[in-house]
């Protein structure tokens, strides 16, 4: 890599285009950690601006998981602090597409009960299952954003569908 | 090889729904299904991209104008600083500067109250802070020194150094000629690495390469204080040279006379007089074109 992928992020266009393409995930990604908007968009506004007052010491091909880390060490400087619950009850919206009545009133039970078994899912189950599912992000783009394995994340997501099963089940 | 994460693999269509079954039932694989065409239908909060951007924007601007504000104040606290040194270094080793002009001539006194008159054409540089522990001055041209008795007093030239400890002596260093004549005392010189002891009533001249010392001067002051230059067997090239710096004109000649050796001298009182006193003795006639200029010829 040249001084010039280096120097890039620190051009106020290309910052502004990497924040467009990344922003809406990392604010996700910190949101299925804590279900916590409010702190999902201070984390955010936080992690971009260290990026980019950093921006020289970036390279390009680790600037993703750069950002990450970051918003992660935010986080968890923060959240220690805010001792705020994860539930996602109220902040995971549904997408009717179909609205046929009874079909309505059956989903809405159904999600219901998914929201709750999300909640009660453990913070990296959850953030892998989401991000592959909200964000349709691949195993491998997963890893590298979170900067574990492809195993992990698989590992992630196979714990997170068996744990959602059994708490809705179990209801 | 059993896969540890079926579930994961099945979602990602790394496995079919056939090898799933190998693991868990239909009942779970339905609910399974469920549950992911549910969790598809979710949907984070919204996240308004442009105005979290343009927030970033403002905080960014303002850590930059921090930052410039912090690297300002220190340009300024560096250029006040390099001020403060800056004069102090040029308080401290300022130079009294004294320069005459063509057809000039001054006469001033050192902090010392030695007296130096400068002839045309000249400068004399020295640092008055230091004068008392150091008397040493810089010179081009001619100058005539009545050096107060003391400590060393040093006259640096481009040619050479004349030091004395009080005495009264003229300092010519023009071009390549270096000439000292000494009045009263001894005085010592130091040309080409050389030390030469100059002795009341002689003089040493030094002209490129040649040197020589010339005995028995008569007056007890340089002519050029009386209002007149006097050359002894001195090139021509040095006795126009001087008679223009005395007159401010330009004198065009021959060349071919520039290594004749002149004896004799010229006023510094009337024009016609002293192009009379250099171009008889050649036997040239002269001719004032204008104010500024005068040509010699046969």
């Amino acid at each position: 890599m040249n001084i010039k992928d280096k120097i890039g992020f620190c051009d106020e266009e290309n910052f502004s285009n990497f924040f467009r393409s990344n922003s809406k995930l990392l604010h996700n990604y910190i949101f299925y950690k804590c279900g916590n908007i409010e702190l999902a968009n201070d984390i955010v506004q936080d992690a971009f601006l260290k990026f980019w007052i950093n921006c020289e010491k970036i390279i390009t091909e680790k600037a993703t998981s750069y950002l990450f880390t970051i918003a992660t060490n935010l986080f968890l400087n923060e959240y220690s602090k805010s001792k705020t619950s994860s539930n996602f009850k109220n902040t995971l919206s549904v997408n009717y597409t179909n609205e046929t009545p009874e079909f309505l009133l059956e989903e809405k039970q159904f999600h219901a009960k998914l929201t709750n078994a999300i909640s009660s899912l453990s913070e990296a189950q959850r953030t892998a299952f989401l991000m592959h599912r909200i964000d349709g992000k691949k195993y491998k783009e997963i890893a590298e954003n979170l900067g574990i394995s492809v195993k992990a994340v698989e590992k992630r997501i196979h714990n997170a569908l068996l744990n959602l099963r059994k708490e809705i089940e179990n209801i | 090889m059993e896969e540890k994460y079926f579930l994961a693999k099945w979602l990602n269509n790394e496995i079919t729904e056939e090898e799933l079954k190998k693991h868990v039932s239909e009942e779970e694989i339905r609910l399974y299904k469920k549950i992911i065409s549910a969790s598809d239908m979710l949907e984070t909060p919204e996240f308004d991209l442009e105005e979290a951007l343009s927030e970033i924007k403002k905080l960014h601007e303002k850590t930059n104008v921090k930052k410039l504000t912090t690297i300002k104040y220190f340009y300024k606290v560096a250029a006040v600083l390099a001020l403060i040194v800056t004069s102090y270094y040029f308080i401290s080793n300022k130079n009294t500067n004294y320069t005459t002009q063509l057809a000039e001539k001054i006469s001033f006194e050192l902090p010392d109250n030695s007296s130096v008159n400068l002839n045309a054409d000249s400068e004399i540089k020295f640092k008055p802070n230091k004068w008392e522990n150091k008397r040493e001055l810089h010179l081009k041209g001619e100058a005539f020194f009545s050096v107060k008795k003391g400590s060393k007093f040093t006259v640096k030239t481009n040619l050479g150094d004349v030091s004395v400890l009080g005495t009264k002596f003229n300092v010519v260093a023009r071009d390549h000629f270096f000439e000292v004549f000494c009045y009263e005392g001894v005085v010592s010189a130091t040309y080409q690495n050389k030390t030469i002891k100059i002795p009341a009533g002689t003089s040493f001249k030094a002209l490129n390469s040649s040197s020589a010392f010339n005995p028995s001067i008569e007056e007890k002051i340089p002519s050029w204080l009386q209002n007149k230059s006097s050359f002894k067997s001195l090139p021509f090239k040095y006795v126009i040279k001087e008679f223009e710096r005395q007159y401010n004109i330009k004198i065009t000649y021959d060349k071919e006379f520039d290594t004749i050796l002149f004896t004799g001298n010229f006023t510094h009182k009337g024009l016609e007089i002293a192009l009379q006193a250099i171009s008889v003795p050649l036997n040239l006639n002269y001719t004032i074109i204008n104010e500024g200029n005068v040509s010699l010829h046969p």
